[in-house]
């Protein structure tokens, strides 16, 4: 077995490795030089296209044509898409693997899966206009630069909204580069173009000058993180500025005379600079390394590292991590290196590896947790599985130790070594892997359609595995070639009953696929009954769709439900298709009252519902401004209640409401009140139209219309206590105290003389409220005498008092009483005697 | 692991909070805010002014004034997407800037509480989807105590008992499902009422689809979420409709009387400033409006002088205050005899804020008591509370109609007439269908023909009817289940008490001076059993009362009381996977004591009822026997008052 450390290389004083993934990775024949590559985050698949500038052999007819062609990383073709859609401008992942592809006329196609089926969505028209130049690419989105330098941003692909960035000057831009959203300051995209001898930063609201003259700068890289800036300028020096733009914190001189035509982030711990054949590796504080090449090389940056992939090879270049350096480094002591030599000594069955252990005990634990993380970052098996058998014997020594770590190392492993096998290409690090998270790989790999490791490894980690079964039968329905019923019999057979298994998403591939019968036995087994409303609405189930909508009981499905039937069928129809559903009635009635009577009325007109059909024509009479068209309305409310006899008395309500209208107009009329235009005055109504009846009459009164009033009242037979109140009411409100006393010389009332005597005594005139004590003669002499002491009048209350012979009423008179009050109370109170 | 607090409020309201925050952050820059109406209330209750502004807020706006302007490039909206008139709302509004503005926007559109297919066809239809970056703030419920949680849905009793729109519904449903996805799932639930029928068969249904669903979209671990809580007792739903009357008497509580005099909503109510004093706290504020003599008061049920007042009868209100301002006045003046130290007197000085505080809370519920006081004294609120008692206690409803009458030849506020009419009709299975139309026509003849209206609807809602249900034809007879009856139930749940006494409650019905709500009672039936049945059947022998009463075992009484209440009667058990079930309750420890019950009422709940069900949780915690600490929740659709009950049926146009 090679040394560990024999691919290192010494960069200053940090190690870096240089890994060899795969060899063999593609034809021969491949002009790798002739091509733009593109390779997706953590490892993922690499996308390769022709560029159109570059000259290339003639190889026939069938390979001039042009195509995308993505391969993993270990060179097996995924995929090949076939292109004639016109000039790539930019071609980039996102971080879940999605293809964009950018074309000149500002069309962006986004291939969601490794299968070539895609979503395509435009830049808007300023790209169509002016093209696009190049595009840069993150995690979740990309920044195109369009011809006329003006920069667009895509920040999410599920809801792709191109936005235009802040203006930057028109000048040629020499080179541009991106900062990822995550790791900006402003928390949004933020672009650095270097034009002329400086360097624009620009965000959505602004574009800014960072006056720098050591231009031009001919490469700009960002490190990953967004910590640090790179620049390549045009005397061959490369400049490491902070991400904060706040100081410099190397330069380094290539010494190269030519351009190199591509400079990189290695993690973001050193740059990389490529020309045809060479590439160098600069390190922190200037210091270099240098690798060549057979052939053409290209950079595929990634968050911890640097992928360089040749036409035989495929390789991985990333600082060594520190757990690895201290176990496997030249000459090292530390207690992990100390541990992995005793467990080799103890293969080889020497005491000596007592010693060591004895040696290193009080660090045991540590040098345990190292080896466990060295071997996590080991790509060779043999080493990790001497580190993971380190750690386990000194583990065995330890009395306490946690071995979960080493556990969830084991299980790492073994899920990363059977994604790096070369059939599945996917070279993923530990950091890689922790980042991208298992169900994201599982993801990739159900993209690859490597359903079986899918599963395993997903049962292994106890992950969920619907999505899996899901997706295999969606490719299952969409590849196979079986009839409809045995295809509907396997996927069923595999999947009823696992929870968590969209059926809809499976039928949903088949109806897309065509086979429409396939989709809906399929669709049968969702137990989900709102997902199923989409697809049935698809394939046209209407009316299924509306019981499944109303099944799940959500009113927002009903209603896009209903809104489609409504645009769909004839309405007579419709109302038959709702008429049985009364949730679907209720809501389309519902909603209807806010938004189309007209459909109401119909719908009433057609369930014969005269008492809704009605009322909704009085609702209508009250919107409208004029008072003719109401009475017309109400007319119609009133006729559509003609001839069926439980609505009688409504429609006599109805009628009733027409002829106080027209009472209400020929009173306006003849006292010459014109509607609301008069400018009123406070005691006078500006018209009696649209009063209650009640109201007509106290306002008659208030205003002194005494035989209008009684009119009113006879027609629409008020009850005499009504009308008694509404006088009482009326002249109080009114202060006719003259017409009050009238009242108070009537034998006899409606109501009791006490409601006159609490009325006119709450509008604040006690004389003529007490008018009133004499004639309530149904209470009890205590109530009198408060009455009397209500109006300020003591010596009535007494005499009250006296008459009713009760001394302690009187007493209590008394004591409110002062001055002549008093003498005159102590005169009446001797006839009360006895004390 | 802490064992987590089923539903507590803190948590809720820090979740919304937080998931507004960063929705706001999402969009850059400064920003105008066009709200809702409904939602102000809510985003009061759990946002500060001042901290939208730190996250970019500019100026807020309403929706329903049209009058944002174009003074930001930035325009979010934040409303409820579930009606469409709300939809085209926004979507004219956008319409609007757009064509007026001379810069470009940048719209945003918060739907709340999630984005539904039909608003998005509507804006596409309007041209506008493609404008507007959409996004949704699930906000559910909102804590308005510490106890009581409201989805503050305005429209729930109109949506659902007058135009039979299951969306509140469905809310609830969904709010409650987010409950049980984080605390596990309720263990039974009960209810009552045919729309709480629905809302357990759709929670049911939720729940197997959920099972059924996608869980990788659910963060947490999912396949325990699914199994019975080990936290939370049952879940007690009960349908506003199997309990009108509730609602249309006059709540006695003070807060109740708040709420009746001054309106609370989400927490705040408007008091004239001359009734309060208009100490605006609000610097800057007060120059420009002047015309606005309204002054917000926050009723905070954390002010710990308005905690021992809420809740009590008003009756008694009078005297705690006077006690609290003895005791306030007596202990500064104490301190301030006292204070001899330097030591002392410091600490007397740290304590002032507090008593200032405390002066100023007792200042203002004193003027308000004052105000309220007035509203009571008047001779229409004695003469309706009047009938209001005769009602429930079981007079014959006959002898109180010459009362309405008058009342209504006075001219008394409609709502109120409303309240006894519907009040009658609900405790008595309908009205005599003679009595009915006489009625109809005096209230027409009263407040007007556009009250033909207002009739049909409260008779759609069920809030008014003939006895028997034969008149307009439209309610077909009645069968048994479809009406309250009151008459047993004032002896199965003594739902009416006679020797009440307010001023040391031993019962709820101290809330409405003698009704125990029926709603709560049904509550009681379930988790207070014991003393229910005690209340109901005085055991003989004094020293027996504690022992079970035969009553007490089982579902008696509830089972009893369904049979003359309306609608139909959930309970149904939630099992999860055995094993499942045995890991979580592993992990959580074995609680049998402190669980919780939340009790739903699904079309809203009085400030009386909260009180009375706070009142049973009281009791809960200290009887030790029974309640084993038993914490109870109160989540609603919202907070009701009988004129909100009937004002949604009441028909505001006129003629003329």
């Amino acid at each position: 077995m090679s040394k560990p450390t024999a691919n290192w290389e010494k960069v200053g004083d940090k190690f870096y490795r240089k890994v060899q993934l795969y060899t063999g990775v593609f034809d021969p024949d491949l002009e790798l030089d002739k091509y733009n590559v593109a390779g997706a985050p953590y490892s993922g698949a690499v996308a390769i296209y022709r560029d159109e500038e570059k000259l290339h052999t003639y190889r026939g007819t069938q390979a001039a044509k042009s195509s995308i062609d993505i391969y993993s990383c270990a060179g097996k073709l995924i995929r090949r898409i076939a292109w004639d859609k016109g000039t790539i401008k930019g071609l980039g992942w996102s971080e879940d693997e999605k293809l964009l592809v950018v074309t000149e006329d500002g069309t962006v196609r986004c291939y969601y899966d490794l299968q070539g089926d895609f979503i395509p969505f435009s830049l808007g028209h300023d790209a169509e206009e002016h093209g696009v130049v190049s595009c840069k690419f993150y995690s979740t989105g990309f920044v195109a630069l369009l011809g006329n330098n003006h920069l667009i941003s895509v920040a999410r692909y599920d809801e792709p909204r191109p936005k235009l960035l802040a203006v930057p000057p028109s000048e040629e831009i020499i080179s541009w580069a991106i900062i990822p959203p995550a790791y900006s300051l402003s928390r949004s995209v933020e672009v650095i173009l270097a034009i002329g001898t400086t360097l624009y930063v620009v965000d959505a609201t602004e574009a800014e000058n960072r006056d720098f003259t050591a231009g031009p700068f001919r490469h700009i890289s960002v490190s990953p993180r967004g910590e640090f800036l790179a620049f390549y300028t045009d005397d061959s020096k490369v400049w490491v500025v902070s991400g904060d733009w706040s100081e410099k914190l190397s330069e380094y001189n290539s010494r190269a005379k030519t351009m190199p035509k591509d400079m990189q982030w290695c993690g973001s711990n050193a740059v990389a600079l490529a020309w045809e054949d060479e590439i160098h590796l600069i390190g922190p504080n200037s210091s270099a390394t240098k690798f060549y090449y057979d052939s053409w090389v290209h950079l595929l940056p990634d968050v911890d590292g640097l992928r360089l992939l040749t036409h035989e090879v495929c390789e991985y270049i990333q600082k060594v991590p520190d757990e690895t350096v201290s176990v496997f480094r030249l000459g090292s002591d530390s207690p992990a290196a100390n541990l992995l030599e005793a467990s080799s000594l103890l293969e080889q069955k020497s005491p000596k590896a007592d010693d060591l252990i004895q040696l290193i005990r009080p660090s045991l634990a540590e040098a345990v947790d190292t080896c466990v993380k060295a071997a996590g970052h080991e790509f060779n098996i043999h080493w990790q599985k001497a580190l993971l058998k380190a750690a386990s014997y000194g583990k065995s020594v330890l009395d306490l130790y946690n071995s979960d770590d080493f556990v969830d190392m084991c299980e790492t492993l073994r899920v990363l070594n059977a994604v790096r096998f070369y059939e599945i290409g996917l070279p993923l690090s530990y950091d890689q892997y922790k980042r991208l998270t298992p169900e994201s790989l599982i993801e990739r790999l159900i993209n690859r359609h490597e359903y079986l490791l899918a599963l395993r490894i997903s049962e292994y980690l106890h992950l969920p595995v619907a999505k899996i079964h899901e997706h295999w039968a969606a490719a299952k329905v969409r590849h196979s070639t079986a009839d409809e019923a045995s295809t509907a019999q396997l996927i069923v057979k595999k999947l009823y009953g696992k929870p968590g298994v969209s059926f809809e998403q499976i039928a949903h591939a088949a109806y897309d696929e065509g086979r429409v019968a396939l989709a809906t036995e399929l669709l049968n087994y969702e137990p989900r009954a709102g997902k199923q409303v989409p697809l049935l609405l698809a394939m046209n189930e209407d009316i299924i769709a509306l019981d499944k909508a109303i099944e799940s009981g959500d009113p927002d499905l009903i209603i896009h439900v209903l809104l489609h039937l409504r645009k769909k069928l004839p309405l007579a129809s419709f109302f038959r298709v709702i008429n049985t559903r009364p949730v679907a009635t209720a809501l389309v009635e519902s909603s209807a009252w806010d938004s189309d009577p007209e459909l109401l009325k119909d719908l009433y007109y057609q369930d014969d519902r005269r008492l809704d059909g009605s009322n909704l024509l009085i609702s209508e009479a009250l919107s409208q401004p004029d008072i003719h068209a109401s009475e017309d309305k109400l007319h119609l409310a009133s006729k559509y209640l003609a001839d069926s006899k439980p609505f009688a008395s409504h429609r006599t309500h109805i009628d009733d409401a027409l002829r106080l209208l027209k009472l209400q107009q020929q009173f306006d009329k003849d006292l010459g009140l014109d509607g609301p235009t008069s400018p009123g005055s406070t005691h006078n109504p500006t018209s009696y139209t649209g009063l209650s009846a009640h109201q007509t009459i106290f306002t008659l009164l208030k205003s002194g219309h005494q035989k209008r009033a009684s009119r009113v009242a006879s027609d629409f037979k008020i009850p005499d206590k009504t009308f008694a109140w509404l006088k009482l009411r009326a002249l109080v409100a009114a202060r006719h105290w003259m017409e009050i006393e009238e009242l108070a010389k009537m034998k006899k009332s409606p109501i009791a003389w006490e409601n006159y005597f609490n009325e006119v005594l709450a509008a604040g005139n006690t004389r003529v409220a007490s008018l009133f004590v004499p004639k309530c003669t149904g209470l009890s002499a205590k109530e009198r005498v408060d009455m009397w002491v209500k109006c300020g009048l003591l010596v009535k209350a007494g005499e009250e008092a006296v008459k009713s012979k009760d001394g302690a009423l009187f007493e209590e008179v008394r004591t409110r009483a002062s001055g002549s009050t008093l003498l005159e109370l102590e005169r009446i109170g001797v006839a009360l005697g006895g004390r | 692991m802490a064992p987590l607090t089923p539903l507590s409020a803190s948590e809720i309201s820090e979740k919304a909070r937080r998931e507004l925050l960063l929705l706001l952050e999402g969009v850059r820059g400064k920003k105008n805010l066009v709200l809702e109406k409904a939602l102000a209330g809510p985003l009061n209750l759990l946002v500060k002014f001042s901290t939208l502004q730190e996250y970019g807020v500019d100026k807020p706006f309403f929706l329903e004034n049209d009058n944002v302007d174009s003074s930001q490039r930035n325009v979010v909206f934040l409303v409820r997407g579930e009606k469409a008139k709300t939809v085209m709302k926004v979507a004219d509004q956008i319409k609007r800037i757009r064509r007026d503005s001379q810069i470009e926007h940048e719209f945003s559109i918060f739907w709340v509480p999630r984005r539904t297919v039909v608003s998005d066809q509507l804006l596409e239809e309007a041209g506008v989807l493609g404008e507007a970056s959409v996004s949704s703030w699930p906000l559910f419920l909102v804590p308005l105590a510490d106890d009581v949680l409201s989805l503050e849905l305005d429209d729930a009793v109109h949506d659902l008992y007058l135009r039979k729109d299951p969306t509140p519904i469905f809310l609830s449903a969904r709010a409650l499902m987010l409950q049980q996805q984080k605390y596990g799932l309720f263990p039974r639930i009960f209810g009552k009422g045919d729309q709480a029928k629905r809302l357990a068969d759709l929670l049911i249904r939720m729940r197997t689809e959920l099972n059924a669903g996608d869980n990788n979209t659910s963060n947490g671990p999912s396949f325990l979420g699914l199994t019975p809580s080990s936290t939370i007792d049952s879940l007690i739903i009960i349908d506003r409709e199997v309990d009108f009357p509730t609602v249309l008497l006059t709540q006695l509580t003070y807060e109740g009387l708040i709420d009746e005099v001054f309106n609370i909503s989400a927490n705040q109510t408007e008091v004239d400033s001359s009734v309060v004093g208009g100490a605006a706290t609000q610097p800057g504020q007060t120059g420009s409006a002047s015309t606005s003599l309204k002054r917000k008061v926050l009723i905070d049920s954390k002010d710990p002088l308005y905690s021992t007042l809420g809740d009590a009868n008003f009756a008694v209100v009078g005297n705690l205050l006077n006690v609290a301002a003895r005791r306030l006045q007596s202990s500064t003046e104490r301190n301030q005899l006292a204070a001899k130290t330097t030591a002392e007197l410091r600490e007397f000085v740290a304590r002032l804020p507090g008593y200032q505080a405390e002066q100023a809370s007792l200042k203002l519920h004193t003027s308000l008591t004052e105000e309220i006081i007035k509203f009571t004294r008047t001779d229409i609120f004695m003469r309706s509370l009047e009938v209001q008692q005769n009602l429930m206690s079981g007079a014959d409803p006959t002898t109180q109609h010459d009362l309405i009458t008058e009342l209504i030849a006075r001219d008394v506020p409609l709502p109120l007439i409303l309240r006894l009419l519907c009040l009658e009709s609900t405790t008595n299975a309908g009205m005599r269908p003679k009595d009915l139309e006489t009625f109809k026509r005096t209230i027409i003849q009263a407040y007007g023909p556009q009250h033909l209206l207002t009739l049909s609807s409260l008779e759609k809602m069920g809030l008014l009817g003939p006895r028997g249900g034969t008149s307009l034809g439209a309610i077909p007879a009645a069968k048994p289940g479809t009406v309250t009856n009151y008459t047993p139930l004032r002896k199965t749940l003594r739902v009416w008490d006679d020797d009440v006494n307010e001023a040391d409650p031993n019962d709820i019905s101290y809330t409405f001076s003698g009704y125990a709500p029926l709603s709560v009672r049904l509550v009681q039936s379930i988790i207070q059993k014991q003393t229910l049945a005690n209340l109901i059947k005085p055991s003989t022998h004094p020293q027996a009362s504690a022992q079970a009463n035969p009553l007490a075992q089982g579902l008696r009484i509830f089972d009893d009381a369904c049979k003359y209440v309306r609608g139909a009667t959930v309970d149904e058990v939630q099992k999860g996977e055995e094993k499942a079930g045995k890991a979580k309750s592993m992990l959580n420890g074995a609680h049998n004591e402190g669980k919780t019950v939340v009790v739903f009422f699904l079309g809203g709940v009085t400030r009386a009822e909260i009180a009375a069900l706070r009142f049973v949780g009281q009791k809960l915690k200290e009887s030790g026997g029974e309640g084993r600490g038993t914490r109870i929740v109160i989540a609603t659709t919202g907070v009701v008052r009988g004129e909100g009950l009937v004002g949604t049926a009441v028909e505001e146009r006129r003629f003329g």
